[in-house]
């Protein structure tokens, strides 16, 4: 009991956090941060525990946005059917072309992901645009009916929902971390060929969690198109591949809270500054070239240990 | 087929394994049986770890065959030989640094005695194994309990190498393959490895490659003496060490350990 009490305290005190965040900042900057740190926490676990850089996250976040977007806007108005529907897709999606990148050297992996962006992002604006609409996109916001119990088509519902969600995420990563075949993961980053002599087989558990990861990116671009009411290319933009892997090594790569954090510095970074200067992508690209170059562990990697240290200290002064 | 080589547990026959114009490996053969501690021996450069490379499925030979229990596994993937019962160590020590020394013992228990299926994988902790008594013995037998939540990057080579061999006798495999095992641990640390591995005689098949053959002498049943990827002997110590040919390279053999020690 106090086992797992001690165990979930974690991700609810950071799950408690970002509720209490709503107390201080818009819904919407709240919202962005949910989502999108469940988007990064994908490309950190894949980053960190598997030694995979993809460049190509929007991809499946793509995936998981029109999924959830053609079942809302062709067929049907059950945002949680739209949500499941846009989950299966991803998981389905990365099942199918998981065996054929997971093969890959890591730097091979980061482009073909990134090609794999483009090719969503040009199906999508012109050659799918009779289904698509092109850059128009989709527009569902009315569509979305209201549910009995939790109304996520209302942002104060989506607002709980994605807390809750996030909660969900994290502490399933949480688990995986402490799995076998978490441990195996590391491992197979590695040092494979030892793995190999173990007698584990390095493909099946890459496949798997490359699966694990993008399905959780398709998670979050489902969230996406339910929140915001519509999908377009946008969303698969190659301006945007390298953003999730920005975020991982700013929060602190393959570390559980360091897409939370990664996300929080991002987002308000960028709001701060757009608000502030006219060429803001500019001002945080150097800005990130400038953090990333102060500490390599990122945000969360430096944090850590010292937060760590200090508790420490104040359990044993509590001890005396 | 003889009855010597239907008591053989992995036979090698005629194995040639080039690289470039190099012949690392050159008409081998070789038969281990069951249960004999055999050693392989010979200078720098002899081909003892190709051999073993071989043997355990990182390289397929260009020409020959290598057999386990009656079946042809030249081909085989690693993975299905070490299921078979085959498991081996590195020379140039090959652990997971990046985990806690009892993880790695975990992850060599798990795949010998739990399950290789992913969902299984996925849905256990190693929490839940690291008090295995299979993993506790480990760690006790090799001397690292103290060490057990340690990074292994933060280990010594010779904890290192302790804990490799510790892993690849978890996993209680029915032929184990030792890739200079005592090399750069400290004389006591040889003692009790060897003691270890003495429990193991009549119970396991273990192939030891070796430099320091005085070290492993009163261990060893059967001696292959290798030079230039060729075998040049094979047989009882004594036997092996008067052979003229042995007697020349392990002249050379014996020079540069002289010169290791110093
Ligand atoms: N992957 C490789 N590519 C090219 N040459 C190799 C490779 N592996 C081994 N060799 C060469 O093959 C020969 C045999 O090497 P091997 O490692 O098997 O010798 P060894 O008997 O284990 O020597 P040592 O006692 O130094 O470990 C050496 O000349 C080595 O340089
Ligand atoms: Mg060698």
């Amino acid at each position: 009991m106090i086992g797992a009490l001690k165990w979930w305290a974690g991700p609810l005190l950071a799950f408690a956090l970002l509720a209490a965040l709503r107390l201080l900042l818009p819904l919407a900057f709240v919202i962005e941060v949910l989502i999108f740190s469940i988007y990064t926490i994908g490309c950190s676990f894949l980053l960190g525990r598997v030694g995979f850089i993809s460049f190509g996250q929007p991809a499946y976040l793509a995936v998981g946005a029109y999924g959830t977007g053609f079942y809302l806007f062709y067929f049907g108005t059950n945002p949680y059917l739209g949500l499941l529907i846009g989950l299966v897709s991803g998981f389905v999606f990365a099942l199918a072309v998981g065996p054929l990148f997971v093969r890959l050297r890591s730097d091979y992996f980061a482009l073909v992901n990134l090609a794999l962006a483009v090719i969503i992002f040009y199906l999508m604006q012109k050659v799918l645009a009779d289904v698509t609409k092109g850059d128009n996109g989709l527009w569902f916001l009315t569509n979305i009916g209201s549910t009995p119990g939790l109304d996520i088509a209302r942002p104060e519902g989506f607002f709980v929902f994605s807390l809750l969600v996030g909660l969900a995420v994290w502490a399933f990563y949480k688990y995986v971390n402490d799995s076998v075949f978490g441990a195996c993961c590391l491992a197979s980053k590695l040092n494979e060929d030892k793995l190999k002599f173990l007698g584990y087989g390095n493909f099946g558990i890459r496949l798997m969690a490359f699966v694990l990861a993008n399905t959780t990116s398709a998670l979050a671009g489902s969230m996406y198109a339910i929140y915001l009411g519509f999908v377009s290319p946008e969303i698969t933009s190659p301006a945007r591949a390298a953003d999730p892997v920005v975020v991982t090594i700013l929060g602190g790569t393959g570390s559980l809270y360091g897409p939370i954090i990664g996300t929080l510095a991002y987002t308000g970074m960028k709001d701060a500054i757009s608000k502030l200067v006219g060429n803001w992508e500019l001002a945080i690209g150097f800005l990130l070239v400038f953090i990333m170059l102060a500490g390599e562990k990122g945000i969360w990697g430096t944090l850590e240990p010292r937060l760590q240290r200090a508790l420490s200290r104040v359990k044993a002064r509590v001890a005396r | 087929m003889s009855a010597d080589s239907d008591a053989a547990i992995v036979r090698a026959e005629n194995v040639t394994k080039r690289f470039g114009a190099l012949t690392a490996v050159d008409q081998v053969s070789y038969s281990l049986r069951r249960n004999e501690v055999a050693g392989i021996f010979g200078s720098n450069g002899a081909g003892k770890t190709t051999f073993f490379n071989l043997l355990t499925g990182y390289y397929v030979p260009e020409e020959g065959s290598i057999w386990y229990k009656g079946e042809d596994i030249t081909r085989r993937p690693i993975q299905q030989r070490v299921a078979m019962g085959m498991m081996r160590t590195f020379q140039l020590t090959s652990t997971f640094d990046n985990l806690s020394v009892v993880d790695n013992l975990v992850l060599a228990f798990y795949r010998a005695h739990r399950s290789v299926s992913l969902w299984r994988m996925l849905f256990s902790t190693c929490r839940a194994h690291r008090n295995e008594p299979r993993v506790l013995a480990a760690l006790e037998t090799f001397d690292l309990g103290d060490q057990r939540d340690k990074e292994v990057r933060h280990l010594s080579l010779g904890e290192k190498r302790r804990l490799e061999i510790a892993m690849s006798m978890l996993a209680e495999p029915e032929v184990l393959l030792l890739d200079e095992p005592l090399a750069g641990l400290a004389d006591s640390e040889i003692k009790s490895v060897l003691e270890v591995l003495g429990r193991q005689v009549g119970k396991q098949t273990i192939v030891i490659v070796e430099h320091k053959v005085s070290a492993v002498k009163e261990f060893v049943q059967r001696l292959l003496v290798m030079h230039e990827g060729r075998v040049i002997a094979e047989g009882g110590y004594d036997e092996c060490m008067q052979h003229p040919e042995v007697r020349r390279s392990y002249w050379q053999i014996d020079a540069r350990q002289r010169g290791d020690e110093q």
